[in-house]
């Protein structure tokens, strides 16, 4: 598969990470960058803080932008966060200070280090950024290109969905499971490979996670973020629906978690607009009761897991928690025990744990 | 269990802040059943803990929006607030852009607060300053010995340790600087080898060691440093 991400490499990584980009990347010639025709569509581009600082801004004019932005935040914040639940004007105001950071190569708030400023990004098109934030209520993380997630900077971009801080735990579910780190696991529906980078982290000689999606997009993002942590021996990327790409693995899991798309139909239409109108339904519509994914996974679960094997979903919170934990230990008791609800930071019973017999 | 209701974010407004000092909560009163933080004898033994050992002894919550969370918000709050149970101290952090690092951030603040608000006794007769203070004391002062290394300024973790220990020694004296100088040059040294104000301006270069310092001064009736 090919990647589309026109990457420069002239880039704040690692040299490791930098070097591994060169091998997996066709690399466009930087002079392109400077010629007079339009910017490539946003989605092209790479996330902001991998871009050369190849602009400059005087502090002043920084201060400038910030003041508006803030304006604009502070005026927009309160009727967006009433209208559909979208953010606040603190929110919008921290994102501001993480936009500047990405955008800039030192820490802006130093004072006395030179009137000069670098940045990764013309400051009109700053500006033009932050306009399309509030009022085309676009995702932070798709305009900046990346969310921090763990202690990972996670590529993402429009097509896939951004990784949600409560799926964090996920990660630390599995590095509870004894023997983890050798383990054969998967990850279906990875997204951004977000939970399969930081499985992927944690393995050992012998372990391995097959990330798998069915949108090319999300692939190919998932890609990009494991080959930036380095992490091509030990995750293999495979499209398909669900099992289907892991036939050859069929009982032979260690492990098998997911974050499969469960907001009931009938909610997507209402969703905040960063969510509803700018990630992809693939992503997040799960069916009428939202659970259709899930039930399908509950009822794959036992073959594709070996005797022992573990699983972890996560799902819409409290009522889908607890059908889905009766089902693994009622309808499928058979092949499960030890089911459990485990509650995220904000007490919502968010994921269902359980382990082959 | 459901996470109770936070303070309230709107309140927050610096977009760059240090990273020791903002966004802590103190209770107005602490937790009533805990016991008491005045002269505790396990007290000092908090900063001791690993990250897990001091992570066990807290509830963690997030800040909870209505509804469902997870896949229907673009960002829920990632957050985090800490609540020691010992103590009922609370620490929070909202401006890291993962939960993971805010839960990091909480706990290194939760440390700064452990080392400003709970006290341990000190004899002063037996009085020994231990390596943590010996390594914050100014660069030049001789006090502090070849084997102690570079000073540790208000940036590095291990800053707390020393705070505290300092703290312990100018609560036992009431609060006043020279004293304190005087027993930490005399007992070391044999002779007054930290001046005042070598000592005050270690005091002034931390806004909350600075904070705590000129509290009690002022309960005491003294000047607060400046
Ligand atoms: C809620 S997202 C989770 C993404 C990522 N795991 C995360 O937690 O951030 C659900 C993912 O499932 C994928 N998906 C939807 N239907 C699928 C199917 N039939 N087979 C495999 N993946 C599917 C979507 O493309 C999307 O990437």
């Amino acid at each position: 598969m090919t990647l589309r991400f026109p990457f420069t490499v002239r880039s704040p990584l690692p040299p490791v990470f930098a070097s591994s980009l060169h091998r997996c990347l066709s690399i466009p010639s930087p002079s392109s960058s400077s010629s007079p025709t339009p910017l490539p569509s946003s989605d092209r581009r790479p996330p902001l803080f991998l871009r050369p600082p190849t602009f400059a801004a005087s502090r002043s004019d920084l201060h400038d932008f910030r003041r508006w932005a803030e304006s604009l935040a502070l005026a927009a914040g309160p009727r967006i966060s009433a209208s559909d639940g979208g953010p606040d004007a603190a929110l919008l105001r921290r994102e501001i200070a993480w936009l500047v950071e990405d955008a800039t190569v030192a820490a802006a708030s130093e004072s006395g280090v030179g009137e000069e400023l670098r940045l990764r990004v013309e400051l009109e098109e700053l500006y033009r950024l932050w306009r399309a934030r509030i009022e085309e209520r676009r995702p932070f993380q798709y305009i900046v290109g990346c969310e921090h997630w763990r202690d990972l900077v996670l590529v993402v971009k429009e097509g896939v969905l951004i990784p949600r801080p409560e799926t964090e735990m996920v990660v630390d579910l599995v590095a509870e499971v004894e023997g983890f780190e050798k383990g054969l696991w998967a990850d279906l529906g990875t997204g951004s490979g977000a939970i399969a980078v930081g499985i992927g982290r944690m393995l050992q000689e012998g372990g391995r996670v097959f990330a798998t999606d069915l949108s090319p997009v999300a692939l190919e993002v998932a890609r990009l973020n494991v080959e930036r942590y380095e992490l091509k021996d030990k995750i293999e990327l495979r499209r398909g629906s669900w099992f289907e790409p892991l036939r050859d693995v069929e009982g032979k899991l260690t492990g098998l978690v997911s974050n499969p798309p469960y907001i009931p139909s009938s909610h997507v239409p209402g969703l905040q607009a960063e969510v509803g109108q700018h990630e992809p339904k693939l992503a997040l519509d799960g069916g009428e009761e939202g659970m259709d994914h899930l039930l399908h996974l509950c009822e794959g679960s036992a073959s594709a897991l070996k005797s022992g094997g573990f699983f972890a979903f996560e799902t819409n919170g409290d009522e889908q928690s607890e059908f889905i934990a009766d089902l693994m230990s009622i309808k499928f008791g058979n092949f499960f025990h030890n089911i459990k609800l485990i509650p995220d930071f904000a007490g919502i019973q968010r994921f269902v744990t359980g382990f082959r017999r | 269990m459901m996470a109770r209701p936070l303070l309230r974010w709107a309140s927050f407004t610096s977009l760059h802040t240090s990273s020791r000092l903002p966004f802590v909560l103190l209770p107005r009163t602490l937790n009533p059943r805990a016991p008491s933080l005045a002269f505790s004898a396990a007290a000092s033994n908090y900063l001791h803990l690993s990250d897990d050992q001091l992570m066990a002894q807290c509830d963690m919550d997030t800040y909870k929006a209505s509804g469902p969370g997870g896949q229907h918000r673009n960002k829920r709050e990632s957050a985090v607030r800490l609540s020691h149970r010992p103590t009922g101290i609370v620490a929070q952090a909202v401006e890291e852009r993962s939960q993971h690092k805010n839960r990091a951030m909480a706990l290194t603040r939760l440390r700064t607060l452990l080392a400003l608000k709970v006290r341990k006794a000190i004899d002063l007769d037996g009085y020994a300053p231990p390596s943590e203070l010996l390594q914050i004391l100014p660069a030049k002062s001789t006090i502090r010995g070849k084997d102690v290394g570079p000073q540790i300024g208000p940036n590095n973790p291990k800053f707390a340790l020393g705070m505290q220990a300092l703290l312990d020694l100018i609560f036992a004296v009431e609060g006043s600087v020279s004293e304190t100088a005087k027993i930490l040059g005399y007992i070391v040294y044999g002779s007054f080898l930290l001046s005042t104000g070598a000592l005050s301006r270690l005091i002034l270069s931390d806004d909350s060691l600075r904070v705590t310092v000129n509290e009690l001064r002022t309960s005491k009736g003294m000047r607060p440093l400046r």
